[in-house]
């Protein structure tokens, strides 16, 4: 008696007592595939395939025209071993320091001050400000802070006001700052993301939470560590996950500001990839790069997916 | 994409499986299974010089596809002219910055909508890759071989990817040549009353007026303008012909040479010295005209296409000198380059463009356009009569420039031009870090060469 | 909790410097290009005679005109066959499954963190042998499959958070999956999708990758993949360029402005889901 409820619970379709499954139901099983097949067959044609067809010219020496040799592995050795191909990648997780470090503490520390935007007039500006970054095109927000970072910009103009004038420098052509340079733009478009994703977050937390804490006597550092940070875990596995990827794969910004000089001091793997598949048509290499950076980003925020989907 | 692929290796459980599958991955994988490669053009284009061809004005109506860059009027205005004297042809203008066409080129020119004539300005790597149309039956039967062959010659190319003899692949509008402008009011505070005669007199009033407090040179190098004066010093000290070698990719040319490691180290110490400006890593051509048009420098290495934009902004108050010899008396060399423009073998209208061609080099009324739009020498046959310019202006000085270099000097073309990647990946990042002291001459020369043979080799 | 009252006030201080450090690059453009032209103004100085006319120059020296209407046209070429196909799908996936499901889910996830870059090449070659460069479809194409991962989770989502005996009790009534689709999801679905527009009208208009590397006419790019055009149309004038750059930001800006409580809701949405 007991085998048999277990069975039955098991293949439940079996159950003599429910209808044996009609055409009709099979064909309903079948429904969803058709809903979805139309989705995805751009996703096939056009991301699934270039994919495939990128690991493909991977593995050959190809200038995009001529005939194409069969090379193994050799592209991945040089993306690999090579300084040349190396750098960018380095500078790429460099970026991550200005992409997703700064605009996450400056957004907690602001998100955790205010602990909730208060409605009100600044609340409306502040969400209308801080989002433009996120609105306009990057190409257009590199080009305004070249002007910025300009020997004739706004940077260098305050600092000759604050008589700090032997400081004025073309910052995007300087081998010592144009990292940083670019890499604040970054800070810049995450920043506003950021701190409203995380205000937004805090609001959700229930305040018996911070009651307690203040109870038990912790002060605002504490409180912070012990209420805030977990409370907010989610939020931050988003605004990390999210400006991550755009450290990693980032482009218009570069490309816009600096074509990856002065020497190679801001090149990074996405307009390598492009410079090798367009400019100096080794199209083999480029496909390993790209393969190589997509593995890249894979490999970074898959973890990171997983510690803020396990806090839920 | 591995992941992918264990999936597919997994799954084989069930038709519903598969079924999905071979939905989502079905024309994926079609894809992976013959080498890359489009086989439709390969080697050899046709070759119109073995047979007849036509030199008559085009009829009927035609439409010509031209591909040009942005920022340079030329080809717009002489289009404007050409259509009003044959109606019957129609010219569309494509314009995008000078960099995209650099990279745009071979994939625009493969491509089933071809552009009828585009600007090019390396055209050995499409020639060998037989995108480029043949003109030596039109060069033959327009007389373009009996042009200057110092200027013809650096667009051939062997069917090794040699450049300078094999087949003609494309002709110039406008022949350009480089030199130095300078400002003549800033120039008159130092005392320059000449040009100066020899590579030390420059350097002697690049330092005067850094002692005046006047900017020496203003030079964009954000993509690496400096090879501007570097290469203008390389072809003082190295041997022409083996510069032109090694651009034309001759093999065994090599560039890491003393001279070569002379020219940079003398480009690191004007940088040392401040002879050019702390932002040059940061300045675009742009910039640094409207710097130079103000007043902001003594010297600009620049070419003749600026000579009638500088003779508009600053009048009088501008000159133009050919660079000068190591030694007084020395020979004049120059780097000079048409503006190439080539015809894609894939284009429909080879005849017509062709025509359009000859006419740019022989039409008066083109000429004039030429030398009224940049300054620079319209070429052609060598007996046609130059368009005439005011005397004194800077137009007449680089013509003249232009004159004297045909005569008794040398043209070179552009080092930056060797290879498709030579100038982004290795010139420009190392002529930044070189006036910045972050390179020495010998390591420059070094990685020059490498860099050259190891993109030769692939 | 009085003790808070300091804490609130360097909070807004922050925020405050933060909307200012937004502000500048902004600001720098704007003063920059009411300058007279052809001069190079330094910093931020507001001139003394405004030159609003360099706006109407800048338009016409840049044809913004054709720019604006080819980007309307890929963004009307993109997002609303993309929201047909995710609603679809999304549905497909959440309510009606089919075995094989989480495969395809699973397939589309990966999608997700793909950087564009790692498509650009084979891309190019792809539309190149479909005869699509240097076309709109060039980049309406790769748009739609680059956007469907999102937006079929996005959908997915959406319609796991509706309650389940929705759809029985309407397949009760002998209704088709087609039907229960139209009749009663979709219609629930519209916040969902209205922010999913929002989400890909900005990714399309602003795309800039694929613009460069995939259609050689300026004219026939986005407004974002034409700004690289766009400098040598002023030649050295830096004014123009300033004001230029502007009048290309200015109509994401203003749908921003129009629609903000959407836009924020969206976008912050967006980036929890993605």
């Amino acid at each position: 008696m007991t085998l048999l409820s277990d069975r039955t619970a098991l293949s439940g379709r079996r159950d003599p007592a429910s209808p044996r499954p009609g055409p009709r139901l099979r064909a309903r099983r079948w429904a969803g595939l058709l809903f979805v097949l139309p989705a995805l067959v751009p996703y096939t044609v056009f991301v699934l395939r270039p994919l495939v067809v990128s690991a493909q010219y991977s593995l050959y020496d190809w200038n995009g025209i001529g005939a194409a040799r069969f090379v193994g592995v050799d592209n991945y050795r040089r993306v690999l071993t090579s300084s040349e191909q190396l750098t960018p990648i380095l500078h790429a997780f460099e970026l991550i320091l200005f992409f997703t470090v700064i605009p996450v503490c400056l957004g907690l520390v602001t998100a955790a001050l205010l602990h909730g935007l208060p409605n009100g007039p600044l609340a409306t500006t502040a969400r209308v400000v801080l989002f433009i970054p996120q609105v306009i095109p990057l190409v257009a927000a590199a080009l305004a802070w070249s002007w910025v970072y300009s020997s004739d910009g706004v940077l260098n103009q305050f600092l000759r006001t604050i008589g700090l004038g032997s400081w004025s420098r073309a910052w995007l052509g300087d081998f010592t700052w144009a990292f940083t340079a670019v890499g604040l733009v970054g800070s810049w478009v995450s920043l506003g993301l950021c701190t409203l994703l995380l205000i937004t977050g805090i609001n959700k937390i229930d305040p018996t939470l911070y009651d307690a804490a203040r109870i038990d006597g912790a002060g605002p550092v504490q409180e912070f560590m012990a209420v805030t940070l977990p409370g907010l875990r989610r939020e931050i596995g988003v605004c990390v996950t999210v400006t991550v990827i755009a450290a990693l794969a980032s482009f218009d910004i570069v490309y816009v500001t600096t074509q990856g000089g002065p020497g190679t001091q801001t090149l990074v793997p996405g307009l390598q990839i492009f410079q090798l598949a367009f400019t100096q048509r080794e199209v083999g290499l480029a496909s390993a790069t790209a393969i190589v950076l997509m593995v890249l980003v894979l490999l970074v925020v898959t973890p990171l997916q997983r510690i803020s989907r396990g806090a839920e | 994409m591995s992941r992918f692929n264990s999936h597919e290796g997994r799954q084989t459980s069930g038709p519903s499986r598969r079924w999905v599958l071979s939905a989502a991955a079905g024309m994926a994988l079609t894809a992976a299974c013959s080498a890359p490669g489009n086989s439709s053009v390969g080697a050899g284009a046709k070759s119109a010089a073995g047979k007849a061809v036509s030199t008559t004005a085009p009829k009927g109506s035609v439409t010509l596809n031209l591909y040009v860059e942005t920022g340079f009027p030329l080809p717009v205005k002489l289009a404007e002219e050409f259509q009003k004297q044959y109606p019957n042809v129609k010219v569309k203008i494509r314009q995008d910055q000078f960099a995209v066409i650099t990279q745009n080129a071979p994939r625009v020119m493969a491509s089933s909508d071809a552009p009828d004539l585009i600007r090019i300005p390396t055209i050995v790597a499409s020639a060998k890759d037989g995108l480029l149309a043949d003109l030596d039956g039109y060069a033959r039967a327009y007389g373009w071989d009996k042009y200057s062959t110092g200027l013809i010659d650096q667009m051939r190319v062997s069917d090794k990817g040699v450049r300078g003899s094999g087949p003609l692949y494309a002709l110039g509008i406008g022949y350009n040549i480089t030199g130095i402008f300078y400002n003549k009011t800033l120039a008159a505070k130092i005392g320059m009353t000449n040009p100066p005669s020899t590579v030390a007199e420059l350097e002697s009033l690049l330092a005067k007026a850094k002692k005046a407090g006047i900017q020496p040179i203003v030079q964009f190098n954000d993509i690496g303008g400096v090879n501007f004066p570097f290469q203008a010093l390389l072809n003082q000290y190295e041997d022409p012909s083996k510069i032109a070698n090694w651009v034309f990719d001759r093999p065994g040319a090599d560039l890491d040479t003393p001279a070569t490691v002379k020219a940079a180290d003398k480009i690191a110490s004007w940088g040392a010295k401040g002879y050019f400006t702390s932002d040059a890593n940061a300045l675009t051509y742009t910039d640094m005209m409207s710097r130079f048009e103000k007043g902001g420098g003594l010297f600009m290495f620049n070419g003749d296409w600026e000579s009638q934009n500088l003779a508009k902004s600053m009048g009088k108050n501008v000159g133009f000198f050919l660079a000068p010899p190591a030694s007084a008396g020395g020979r004049l060399v120059a780097m000079s380059a048409p503006a190439t423009y080539a015809i894609p073998a894939k284009s429909k209208n080879i005849a017509t463009v062709a025509f359009f061609l000859n006419w740019v080099h022989t039409n008066s009324k083109a000429r004039k356009i030429i030398v009224d739009v940049t300054g620079s020498s319209p070429g052609g046959p060598t007996d046609l009569a130059l368009p005439a310019v005011a005397d004194g202006s800077v137009v007449a000085q680089t013509l003249q420039a232009t004159n004297d270099l045909a005569q008794k000097g040398v043209a070179v073309d552009f080092t930056a031009n060797a290879t498709a990647g030579i100038y982004a990946n290795t010139i420009k990042p190392e002529l930044q870090k070189l006036i910045t002291g972050r390179e020495t001459g010998a390591g420059f020369a070094k990685k020059l060469q490498a860099d050259y043979e190891k993109e030769l080799s692939q | 909790m009085n003790h808070r009252v300091p804490q609130l006030i360097a909070g807004r201080v922050m925020l405050v410097l933060f909307m200012a450090a937004t502000a500048i690059p902004f600001l720098s453009l704007f003063t920059t290009a009411l300058a007279p032209q052809n001069t190079t103004p330094h910093g931020i100085s507001w001139p003394s005679h405004p030159h609003w006319h360099n706006f109407v120059d800048a338009f016409h020296a840049a044809d913004l005109m054709p720019l604006l209407g080819s980007s309307l046209l890929i963004v009307l070429g993109v997002v609303p066959v993309a929201l047909a196909l995710a609603a679809a799908a999304g549905y497909g996936l959440a309510v009606l499954g089919f075995p094989g499901a989480r495969i395809v889910f699973g397939l589309l996830l990966v999608g997700l963190t793909v950087p564009t870059e790692s498509l650009i090449t084979p891309l190019y070659y792809q539309l190149e042998s479909m005869g699509l460069l240097n076309t709109r479809w060039a980049l309406v194409l790769p748009l739609m499959g680059l956007f469907m991962p999102f937006s079929v989770v996005w959908m997915r989502t959406f319609y796991l958070s509706l309650p389940k005996e929705l759809t029985e009790a309407a397949s009760v009534d002998g209704a088709g999956p087609w039907t229960v689709f139209r009749r009663v999801h979709l219609p629930l679905a519209r916040p969902a999708l209205s922010s999913l527009a929002i989400l890909l009208f900005l990714w399309t208009w602003n795309q800039f990758l694929l613009a460069i590397a995939l259609i050689d006419d300026p004219a026939k790019r986005t407004v974002a993949g034409a700004l690289g055009a766009f400098q040598g149309h002023y030649g050295t004038n830096v004014v123009l360029l300033s004001a230029g750059s502007l009048l290309i930001m200015l109509p994401a800006v203003l749908v921003f402005v129009i629609f903000q409580r959407h836009f924020v809701t969206a976008l912050l949405q967006g980036a929890v889901k993605g």
